[in-house]
């Protein structure tokens, strides 16, 4: 009995992990735009961008040149994050250099993205997907032959689990540990007195909104390999999900890190629920798993925005002329 | 020199009229659009791009009045989210729920397309009537929450997008299923659009009086705007929440009720994609398109009810072009550019600056010029 | 004498305004130097472009008698000059010392280190009795120690030059006292230190020098101790300081609003900044309330006409209890309230000026009839209100209010305000910031209310508006009723104390 509902847990969560490392690493991405000041909803655009070329470089890599499974996820990985780089260089243009409505210009970025990787699956390759229809999960070596531990993160595991671990680490030592993160965090919550002191507002924000933009591409390949073992043409809303979790977070990486379980989980039930022991009798709609996060984002939002966690300046163009 | 005193004088008028600055920065977003899009389709095929720019353009006007009919009948559900998106833009509030609350008002234009054949006659005018409340009512919530609890509506209506998504889902799961098929069930003849005399004058197009709806509700809304009392005090809110406070008028209450008629507008529009033969209600992972594209109608058509319905019919001519250019390339090469637009619409807040500054700069010097040789007279 | 810093015939001109007009300055090292001048006289622009915010079009700066050339405020840094400005740029959320060292952050190994820094910190403020602790966040440290927090960050970039944008505006007796004693200190250190004011009071307490500005242009340089004020403030202004015009005295008969012990909550300070005041105004005379700015007189105005709830007491209009009463059944009762923030309470700068004349009476005939408005009577009317008050604007009643100057934005809210049929006009301000012309006509127009046995209440932070204006002086403190005199027989220096808190009456 107690063995079985180990392996149960074992399983969820074998499940839970990749889908919450995929949102987490999204939502830190959108964290270092909107602490420098810049509104991100087009993480949802970015995400398919990088998930689609993702796609492409990872079918090229594995059909065409015929490299390694793991070796090909990792370097998409690397052109999944420099897509998305790229493409949010195009949001910082319009929110920081020219001033623009930063609402617009995301919208402007998720249309763009569905739209594209529709066209260019559809042209290259007939479908409204990429297929790279693979087993990405693995064992990592000795590792994964400690008991309980080895069974819940060395085995059957994916290689983006591992990246999610070392960003989360990595973002919460830069955003508060170094010159870079207390500068950009200053110039989303007074870009005057960052300003007044020498640092460069504009180049601050375009580092924010492009390392958003380099998570969330590689989100977007996680997110295929992890969750679709195929590109296509969006990617179920994440990226918005991604946004809710940080608004949920507080804007705050350790929130973020808890509250990416919960979501995560309930994506988890959402869509294997009826594999999960227990939850099948309670006979309640999958859809409804979906909706929760979004509900639990309103709920925080209703409780909080008087006394709000979000970076004081965010959304405020800084023009240098009004100083 | 003859050139340039044309420029001028053309510039002189523009400045003028201060409204035609924004004009041309619309015209240069789709221009732009388009030039974009033909980029895109000169990189795949270099030989059918400039006929397949042609098609997405003109193909509509090329297959006579049925693609003019089905041009418009695209255009109609655009309009109506354009609407929806300029009339909160109108009263100071960004409207990206419009995607949500549209789909809410499906649903329930669905669900009485299905369910309330016994209406007959009423059947679709009821259905159409449930979904504009039940989008109003969606689109409340954004309006209570910023109102009540500060809530900034585009970050509540992005979550609430998601929310309608997926319980419509449900819904569509457990009232309206038909399992046989995946989807919804078909609505009754009675809940589809009339078409009138349209089916003559456009014949075997999709067309039907949901424009007239849409004329309608252009009219009402440059009305309610720009000439009511109610409108007046709506923009003003807009404009500036302190001094309409200070002047006595219920900031609160104005805010939840510019949502609530977007969200009106936006249940109208859910309710005309589905009231037709030929289709059926799916469930959704994310929010329709249409609710975003509203949003480069409203910026293309500054906001003003008259010009969302241009930009809504030229929305629908390039859909209904790239449909009929799909020999050629994919349809998406129509959403592309659209959402080029948009960026360039985001852009053209600022180039206005530019325009205006580079026709300030000519004029000035023109009228200068004109002085000192009065002057000398 | 070696001089710090010579500004030397400095010209900056704006679109359509010449800001500075071939201005001198010149401070020695050591020295308080106060840059006096009105509003709109160049004071801040002088100052940005020392601190590199602006670039002057014509003339030089010398540091130490060697020329310099200041593009940005980075090179303002390095040149050791410092600036607090009037709206304080600190992050809130950040500790006192992440906001210090800012921009000049120590690192070991790539990571932020803040030891040595938090070490300097406590030394700079035990030097100059600054009393700041660095662990602190921003946010939950008064004004008078965010101000200081400032004056640290400039100190801890070795600034040897300080400058001081309005300093005392947002401060309370207290803490304007204890920035009087850091500015000595400072100067004692051997520190320069400019500071821009238009109060007469600080220059006498601090400053060595001060060199006067008017319109753009330098007035002259003199020494504090060889001037007297009234000197000072002709220079000013630029003519004689009239304390009284010609004006006959009023006495009120029918009290028209009745305040009784009126307590208001202030969210930015999360306390109550109006605490028990009570007063009467009567119909044909005008009740100045006079204060330094800051002492709840905003909030004050705000309870009576119903922006801000009470948290306590009662008002009455016309002997009608109106205590519970929406901001609109005031205005319908005969409210009339011309705001202290023009641009953010009194107009909607993107509506044409028409509009703007029917802000409250939108919805009543003639300009409302079956819901619709009616185009017709709102431009006449507001072709009348643009005659008789002169308001001028670049195309009439269809100019956006946001290309109306500040004089005439002000003179059409005027106008607005008292052509509705009221019995109380409220006006907070009604001058700041407005040329001389601008203001004769605005106290003129207020004065014939009065005569036209209107209750006329007027909220002014500047002596001279009050007694020009004012038929009885209330005078408010730290929120508080302390006296309500009679103009005839009071001085300027006693009312003065009277503000200052130093002196109240029993009976208030």
């Amino acid at each position: 009995m107690i063995v079985d509902i180990f392996n149960e847990i074992v399983s969820i969560l074998s499940y839970v992990i990749p889908v919450m490392v995929a949102l987490l690493i999204v939502s830190l991405g959108g964290l270092f735009s909107e602490r420098s000041g810049v509104i991100n909803i087009a993480l949802e655009g970015i995400m398919v961008m990088g998930g689609f070329v993702g796609a492409m470089s990872m079918y090229l890599m594995l059909y065409i040149i015929g490299l390694p499974i793991q070796l090909a996820v990792f370097l998409a990985f690397i052109v999944g994050a420099l897509v998305g780089a790229g493409f949010s260089f195009f949001h910082a243009f319009a929110s920081v250099s020219m001033q623009s409505n930063q609402i617009i210009s995301a919208t402007a970025l998720n249309l763009f993205a569905t739209a594209l990787g529709l066209f260019v699956a559809r042209t290259f390759f007939g479908y409204r997907r990429i297929n790279v229809d693979e087993s990405y999960r693995f064992d990592v070596p000795f590792l994964s032959e400690i008991p309980i531990l080895g069974d819940l993160l060395f085995k059957n595991a994916f290689l983006s689990t591992y990246i999610g671990i070392v960003l989360l680490i990595v973002v919460i030592v830069i955003l508060y540990k170094t010159r870079f993160g207390l500068r950009l965090r200053s110039c989303g919550e007074n870009p005057h007195a960052a300003d007044s002191l020498g640092v460069d507002v504009g180049r601050m924000r375009y580092a924010g909104v492009m390392i958003s933009g380099l998570l969330a591409g590689l989100g977007g390949v996680v997110f295929m390999i992890a969750f679709q073992n195929r590109f296509e043409s969006d990617v179920r809303g994440f990226g918005f999900l991604a946004l809710a979790l940080l608004i949920s977070g507080q804007w705050r990486p350790q929130r973020i890190f808890l509250i990416s379980i919960l979501f995560a989980l309930m994506r988890v039930v959402a869509s294997r629920g009826d594999s999960i022991m227990g939850l099948r009798a309670l006979e309640v709609p999958t859809d409804f798993f979906r909706m929760l996060p979004y509900i639990l984002t309103l709920v925080v939002l209703a409780f909080t925005s008087k006394h709000s966690r979000a970076p004081e300046a965010i959304g405020e163009p800084y023009d240098t002329g009004k100083r | 020199m003859k050139l340039g005193k044309l420029l001028d004088k053309v510039l002189l008028a523009i400045s003028r009229r201060p409204n035609s600055i924004d004009v041309i920065s619309s015209f240069t977003a789709v221009i732009f659009g388009l030039l974009f899009g033909f980029i895109v389709m000169l990189i795949i095929n270099p030989g059918a791009a400039p006929q397949g720019l042609a098609t997405i353009i003109f193909g509509p006007f090329q297959r006579g009045m049925r693609g003019i009919g089905d041009t418009i009948f695209y255009a109609v559900p655009i309009i109506f989210t354009g609407l929806s998106v300029a009339f909160a833009f109108r009263t100071g509030l960004f409207n990206i729920g419009a995607a949500g609350q549209m789909f809410i008002g499906s649903f329930v234009a669905v669900y009485i397309g299905i369910n309330w054949g016994f209406l007959g006659p009423f059947h679709w005018p009821v259905a159409v009537l449930g979904a504009m409340l039940a989008g109003g009512v969606w689109g409340a919530i954004p309006g209570l929450l910023k109102a009540f609890r500060n809530v900034h509506e585009v970050v509540s209506s992005i979550m609430l997008n998601y929310v309608a998504v997926h319980l419509v889902s449900i819904l569509i799961r457990s009232q309206i299923y038909d399992s046989a098929r995946g989807r919804a069930y078909s609505v009754e003849s009675t809940s589809h659009m009339p078409t009138w005399f349209l089916s003559d004058i456009f014949p075997r197009s999709s067309i039907n009086i949901g424009f007239f709806l849409a004329i309608l509700a252009v009219i009402i809304v440059h009305i309610v705007l720009n000439r009511t009392a109610f409108g007046y005090e709506l923009k003003s809110v807009g404009f500036n929440r302190d001094a309409a406070r200070y002047a006595g008028m219920n900031e609160k209450r104005n805010i939840i009720l510019s949502f609530t008629i977007a969200g009106l507008l936006s249940g109208i529009a859910g309710a005309l994609v589905y009231l037709r033969p030929g289709i059926s209600m799916a469930t959704a992972e994310v929010p329709p398109e249409a609710g975003f594209t509203g949003i480069a109608i409203a910026l293309l058509g500054l906001s003003a009810p008259v010009g969302v319905l241009v930009a809504g019919l030229f929305y629908g001519l390039i859909d209904r072009g790239g449909y009929f250019a799909q020999s050629l390339f994919r349809e998406e090469i129509v959403s592309i550019i659209i959402a080029v637009i948009i960026y360039f619409s985001a852009l053209s807040l600022f180039t206005k600056h530019l325009i205006a500054k580079f026709i300030r700069r000519r004029v000035k010097r023109d009228v200068e010029l004109q002085e000192s040789k009065g002057e000398i007279k | 004498m070696e001089h710090a810093i010579e500004m030397l015939n400095i010209t900056k001109e704006f679109p359509g305004i010449k800001a500075n007009d071939n201005v001198s300055l010149r401070v020695r090292k050591g020295e308080i130097h106060a840059l006096l001048g009105e509003n709109g006289a160049g004071k801040t622009t002088l100052m940005s472009i020392l601190f590199g915010l602006y670039r002057a079009d014509e003339g030089e700066i010398r540091l130490n008698g060697e020329r310099v050339h200041i593009r940005n405020p980075n090179d303002a840094n390095d040149y050791g000059i410092g600036m607090v400005h009037q709206h304080f740029k600190l992050v809130n959320r950040f500790t006192v010392a992440e906001n210090i060292v800012l921009g000049a952050e120590d690192t070991r190994r790539g990571f932020l280190v803040y030891d040595k820094a938090i070490a300097r910190i406590k030394e700079l403020s035990e030097k100059y009795k600054l009393n700041i602790d660095p662990y602190a966040r921003v946010r939950d440290i008064s004004v008078g120690h965010q101000q200081r927090v400032e004056i640290l960050k400039m100190l801890y970039r070795d600034a040897e030059i300080l400058i001081l944008d309005e300093p005392t505006a947002s401060l309370t007796p207290q803490e304007i006292d204890e920035l009087m004693g850091i500015l000595q200190t400072l100067s004692d250190e051997g520190k320069s230190v400019v500071f821009i004011t238009h109060k007469l009071e600080e220059i006498r307490r601090v400053a060595d020098r001060v060199t006067i500005l008017r319109d753009g242009e330098q007035v002259g340089t003199v020494e504090v101790a060889e001037t007297s004020n009234e000197e000072l403030a002709k220079m000013m202004v630029g003519r004689e300081v009239v304390f009284r015009i010609d004006k006959t005295h009023a006495v009120g008969d029918q009290p028209v609003l009745e305040a009784e012990n009126l307590r208001v909550y202030s969210h930015t300070f999360r306390k109550d900044v109006v605490r028990d005041v009570s007063f009467d105004v009567r119909a044909g005379e005008i009740l100045v309330i006079a204060g330094i700015e800051g002492n709840g007189q905003s909030e004050l105005i705000y309870g009576l006409v119903g922006l801000n709830p009470l948290t306590h007491g009662r008002i009455r209009l016309n002997g009608e209890d109106i205590t519970n009463s929406s901001i609109r059944e005031r205005s319908l009762h005969g409210i009339s309230h011309i705001p202290e923030d023009r641009q953010r309470h009194g107009l909607i700068l993107d509506f044409p000026l028409e509009y703007n004349m029917i802000l409250q009476s939108y919805f009543q005939p003639p300009f409302q009839h079956r819901g619709f408005l009616q185009f017709d009577q709102i431009r006449n009317h507001t072709q009348r209100l643009i005659e008789n008050f002169d308001v001028r604007s670049s195309s009439g009643p269809t100019s956006l209010a946001r290309s109306l100057s500040g004089g005439n934005q002000q003179k059409a809210i005027l106008a607005r305000e008292i052509d509705r049929n009221n019995n109380l006009l409220i006006a907070v301000q009604p001058t700041r910031g407005l040329d001389v012309g601008a203001i004769e006509s605005i106290h003129k127009h207020l004065i014939a209310e009065r005569d036209d046995n209107k209750a006329v209440l007027i909220v002014s932070y500047d002596l001279n508006e009050v007694f020009t204006l004012a038929d009885r002086i209330l005078v408010i403190y730290e929120g508080q009723n302390v006296g309500i005199l009679d103009p005839r027989e009071t001085t300027e220096s006693e009312l003065g104390l009277y503000m200052s808190g130093s002196k109240r009456a029993d009976a208030a």
